[in-house]
């Protein structure tokens, strides 16, 4: 082959030649076939992974209960009082599993749209698949008679939501674009579907549901969650093995089938894995915005430029979601405010300043 | 796999709790335990439970009737507290939730003997709740005329306070009779026709006649009439379009919003001209009443405080021939 | 067929429309019993929900659609981007936090004060106009209207906010922001107008000016325009229109898109041309989009805000892939 170490794409080129010369003299130089694995991402897994365990630890001992480290720990090994015990494994910790789940799952799932639209800004939830899945599965519960689970129904919009955006968009059009504004015209019908179901049940019902439908982790079912973490797990390892040649899609068709990679497969992968995760996470969750396009930005910023961070991703997805969930947890106690209500307050300025300081596209 | 592990905790920490918890209600009781047939099952309590939490506004009402002085309840419906009505007698009942969603942490933090739950709780809900006090959930069919009788009995028995409930229904019942009477001397039965209306931003609701202070209405003489628009099963009908407010027309007309103020219900409305043209406003016949109370509340002590709002409209005129 | 006859086939297509909002509604009257109102005969009863309750709502759709349609058509020129529309932008949701945060403070809709609505609509143009000064941003349409949805995804996230601060708030506010003219009544009407009829004297006054602005800065300040002066006044004037269309009906999404972009399809690209185009064609589509919301769910009314997105988000589509769009 006669490929340079480096990828060839145009746009890394002009990142690359803006960088200093001396960054680059003790940068590991990225090499596709290299002998020796980059140490750099095992380290910031790592390191995200230290982040997620500490704010789990706090997750777990902060609430209208307080408890100690210690406790927590001994709660845990099932040595705590009955009490600590109870808060730790029956309410504190599914629901720290819930929020690490859906915000693995809904980062992941971003991280895997992003890469194969080329574009930051191509999240689930930006393109309208989380309002879609969401009005999908408020119809089921709101009984028009279709007697399928939450989770299902979920799944059907997401895949119709990405169906239609793909299919009113003709493909992904140059830089996403047109996908993600056809994304938006589906998430707009959809917010409007679920009013309309919303307004058609008792008010007393549309409040309870209300939370749900901003992405609120208080009422999530067990079962749902359980499904999301065997769904999460088989979809992480489907996308490690498809990374590397979800990689390849950086380079030019060309090179990618060259490499013997089919690019429209590749995509077509990608695309299902990311609408299988969102449609589980909104299952258990509800739309919870902007974790699908922070977390993999902030996976993306501590990695080398074209790695494709699938565990960082997940790792900061999980802490993000458990962080917002601690804090809607804590700051109007004893009431809650819903997670996806601080994910979209925290969340907003930053997306803000991606739309309006850096390209939107993702330099490889 | 992990999460099996947190969401099925071994058999032997469920088995502690349990023990705990049997032992706390022991140290509390003072006679034998006595079973309570509740939606979920039959539960066991005993004595007279001292600290209780109630998630329902009927309970925390039916508690306070009996003399029990809840520890824990949930803010009423569209407030950010207990109801107005009741709030001066609950003083000491912290807030743990919404009628919805309970803070079952700040449960715990109670320390409960005992938790009166509405019937409509759900069994994921249940399950975690009765793992930290006996919780009554009672089965009664929703929307009847003795509803809250049912539910102050089942309540009186697991508080251990039967005589208690008994005179607090009773003097209900007093109040009731007695109201009749008058009713009955001042109307005629063609003017028995009333309705019960939220009125809201999105138009007026009409109640169910089953909801607990139409159906105390009903007692006392009036004749209750929701035109075929509501559900069954449902508190009330869909937002009405002003176009077909003439199904709320009855000859009298008993206005609420979720807000407290009854006067704030009947000035909103009277910014429509469609509620100008009723013959209930025209002929004066609009007797506004507070929402929280007669839209949210149930339970012995909120029936004495509707009744006593009616007596009170009664006697300045407000109702009438 | 000529331009003449097109116009004056949307002016018989809105008098129609007027006619049709008159005689349907939610109540049990027949088309015949309402048609005798109009004809001058009918019952008292007719008459009154003709002319009381149908009569004040097509009015106030009237002036939303002829305001909503006019700042989109104004903000879409200004930016050069056939995308910027009020809703899409951030505008009515600046203004709708402002509103909520009103009610929240005890004002309720009944005295609510225009001026709050367009407080906010002012600050969400400042906000817009900001955003396309910003390099890169300004020349890519579609990165415009992701921040301004973004921005409306904030806004919103705040209101839902304040809503839980205030359960007694909350229904009153989440009636309001899904948008209705569902028993709206002259003093509303009233407030909303002179700064309705301020922003149409202004509108004829900048159209000129805003044409020319439209074929370059340079061009403009060849022909005597200032535009800086011109950008202000159309900010000006959006945010009145959108302030009082919002103050009047809720936040509507996607009126001011559907608007401009078909009287960019019937009449042509030149400003002057559209915003005539859009005088009939925008309450011509509040109007509709109202009468349905009135019978889709008899004897109760969707909310309006529904129907209009049910309508726009499918323009948006249509839109985006006739290719009008530059670097789509």
């Amino acid at each position: 082959m006669t490929l340079s170490a480096r990828p060839l794409s145009p746009a890394d080129s002009g990142a690359s030649a803006s960088r200093p010369w001396s960054h680059r003299l003790w940068q590991p130089q990225h090499c596709y076939w290299s002998r020796f694995p980059d140490p750099r991402p095992v380290l910031v897994n790592l390191g995200f992974a230290t982040v997620l365990v500490i704010i789990a630890g706090l997750y777990l001992a902060t609430g209208t209960l307080s408890l100690s480290l210690p406790e927590v720990v001994h709660s845990l090994l099932g040595q705590g009082s009955a009490m600590h015990q109870f808060v730790i494994t029956e309410l504190r910790g599914p629901r720290l599993l819930a929020a690490m789940f859906t915000g693995a799952g809904l980062s992941l799932a971003g991280c895997l749209m992003q890469t194969l639209a080329r574009n930051r800004l191509a999240t689930p939830g930006i393109i309208g698949i989380d309002n879609a899945a969401t009005a999908f599965a408020v119809a089921s519960v709101v009984g028009t008679g279709i007697s399928l689970a939450p989770q299902a129904m979920a799944l059907t919009g997401a895949a119709c939501a990405t169906a239609l955006a793909f299919g009113l968009a003709g493909a992904t059009g140059t830089r996403g674009y047109r996908f993600i504004i056809a994304g938006l015209a589906i998430g707009a019908i959809s917010g409007a579907v679920t009013q309309v179901m919303l307004s058609t049940v008792a008010l007393d019902t549309a409040n309870a549901a209300y939370p749900w439908t901003v992405g609120s982790l208080n009422s999530r079912s067990a079962g749902s969650v359980q499904i999301l973490g065997y769904g999460l797990a088989l979809c992480y390892l489907l996308a490690l093995l498809l990374r590397r040649s979800l990689a390849t899609l950086q380079f030019p068709e060309a090179v990618t089938t060259a490499l013997g990679v089919h690019p429209g497969r590749v995509r077509l992968g990608g695309l299902v894995l990311s609408v299988l995760l969102t449609g589980l996470a909104v299952s258990v969750a509800g739309p919870v915005g902007l974790v699908a396009l922070i977390a993999p930005e902030l996976a993306r910023t501590f990695n080398r430029p074209g790695h494709i961070p699938v565990t960082a991703s997940a790792l900061a997805g999980a802490t993000l979601m458990t962080l917002s969930d601690l804090a809607g947890r804590t700051l109007a106690a004893p009431l809650e405010i819903p997670v996806g209500i601080v994910t979209a307050l925290a969340g907003s300025p930053f997306l803000l300043w991606i739309l309006l300081r850096k390209s939107p596209d993702i330099r490889p | 796999m992990l999460n099996r592990l947190f969401m099925h905790p071994g058999r032997s920490g469920f088995c502690r709790i349990l023990a705990l918890l049997t032992l706390l209600v022991a140290n509390t009781a003072h006679s034998q335990s006595r079973s309570i047939s509740t939606a979920y099952g039959e539960v066991t309590v005993s004595g007279q439970p001292e600290r209780i939490v109630t998630l329902y506004e009927g309970a925390l009402d039916a508690a306070i009737a009996m003399g029990a002085s809840p520890v824990g309840a949930v803010v009423t419906r569209g407030g950010n507290s207990t109801a107005d009505y009741i709030r001066p007698r609950a003083g000491a009942a912290q807030i743990v939730g919404t009628p919805g969603e309970f803070n079952l942490e700040a449960i715990i933090g109670l320390t409960p003997d005992i938790i009166l739950a509405p019937s409509h709780l759900n069994k994921d809900q249940y399950q975690l709740l009765s793992r930290i006090a006996p919780t009554i959930v009672p089965h009664v069919p929703a929307f009847t005329a003795d509803t809250w009788k049912q539910e102050t009995r089942l309540y009186a028995a697991a508080l251990g306070r039967v005589r208690e409930g008994e005179a607090a229904i009773t003097r209900v019942e007093d109040k009731i009779r007695d109201m009749a009477q008058l009713l009955d001397s001042t109307l005629s039965p063609e003017q028995q026709g009333a309705s019960l209306v939220r009125w809201m931003p999105q138009g007026p609701l009409m109640m169910n006649t089953g909801l607990f202070s139409a159906t105390l209405l009903e007692a006392v003489g009036f004749r209750m009439d929701d035109a075929g628009i509501v559900k069954a099963g449902r508190p009330h009908s869909h937002p009405l379009s002003l176009e077909n407010l003439h199904l709320i027309d009855q000859h009298w007309l008993f206005l609420a919003t979720l807000n407290a103020d009854g006067k704030e219900a009947l000035a909103a409305a009277r910014t429509s001209p469609a509620f100008e043209r009723l013959q209930a406003s025209r002929e004066n016949r609009v007797i506004t009443v507070d929402g929280q109370l007669w839209t949210s509340a149930s339970g012995p002590i909120a029936a004495e405080a509707i009744l006593d709002q009616l007596r009170a409209a009664v006697s300045a005129g407000q109702v009438q021939p | 067929m000529t331009n003449t006859t097109r116009y004056a086939l949307l002016w018989l297509l809105l008098a129609t429309v007027c006619l049709l909002s008159l005689l349907l509604g939610a109540g049990a009257s027949g088309i015949q019993d309402a048609f005798a109102v109009i004809a001058g005969q009918g019952s008292d009863e007719v008459r009154f929900m003709v002319m009381e309750l149908r009569l004040p709502r097509l009015v106030i759709g009237l002036v939303t659609g002829l305001a909503l349609g006019v700042a989109g058509a104004l903000l879409q020129t200004l930016t050069r981007n056939p995308l910027a529309e009020p809703g899409l932008l951030g505008v009515s949701a600046g203004s709708a936090f402002a509103v909520a945060l009103a009610i929240l403070m005890g004002a309720s809709t009944a005295t609510l004060t225009t001026l709050v609505s367009q407080t906010g609509a002012l600050a969400g143009c400042a906000l817009v106009l900001a955003a396309t000064r910003i390099p890169g941003v300004g020349q890519d349409p579609i990165r415009l209207v992701l921040a301004g949805a973004t921005l409306t995804g904030l806004l919103l996230s705040l209101t839902s906010l304040l809503m839980l601060m205030d359960q007694r708030a909350a229904d009153e506010i989440r009636f309001w922001v899904t948008g209705s003219i569902a028993g709206k009544r002259w003093p509303q009407l009233g407030a909303a107008l002179p700064s309705m009829a301020l922003a149409a004297a202004l509108v004829i006054g900048i159209a000129r000016p805003l044409a020319s602005l439209a074929l370059g800065e340079k061009v403009a300040t060849g022909l005597g325009h200032l535009p800086g002066l011109i950008r202000i006044l159309v900010i000006v004037v959006v945010a009145l229109l959108v302030g009082g269309a919002t103050a009047l009906a809720g936040p509507l999404a996607f009126v001011g898109l559907v608007v401009p972009f078909a009287a960019r399809a019937l009449g042509g690209a030149d400003i002057r041309k559209t915003l005539w185009f859009c005088l009939p064609i925008g309450p011509t589509v509040i109007i509709a989009a109202d009468t349905l919301s009135r019978l889709l769910a008899k004897p109760s009314e969707l909310p309006l805000g529904v129907i209009t997105a049910l309508i726009g988000a499918p323009v948006l589509m249509v839109i985006v892939r006739s290719r009008r769009v530059p670097s789509l």
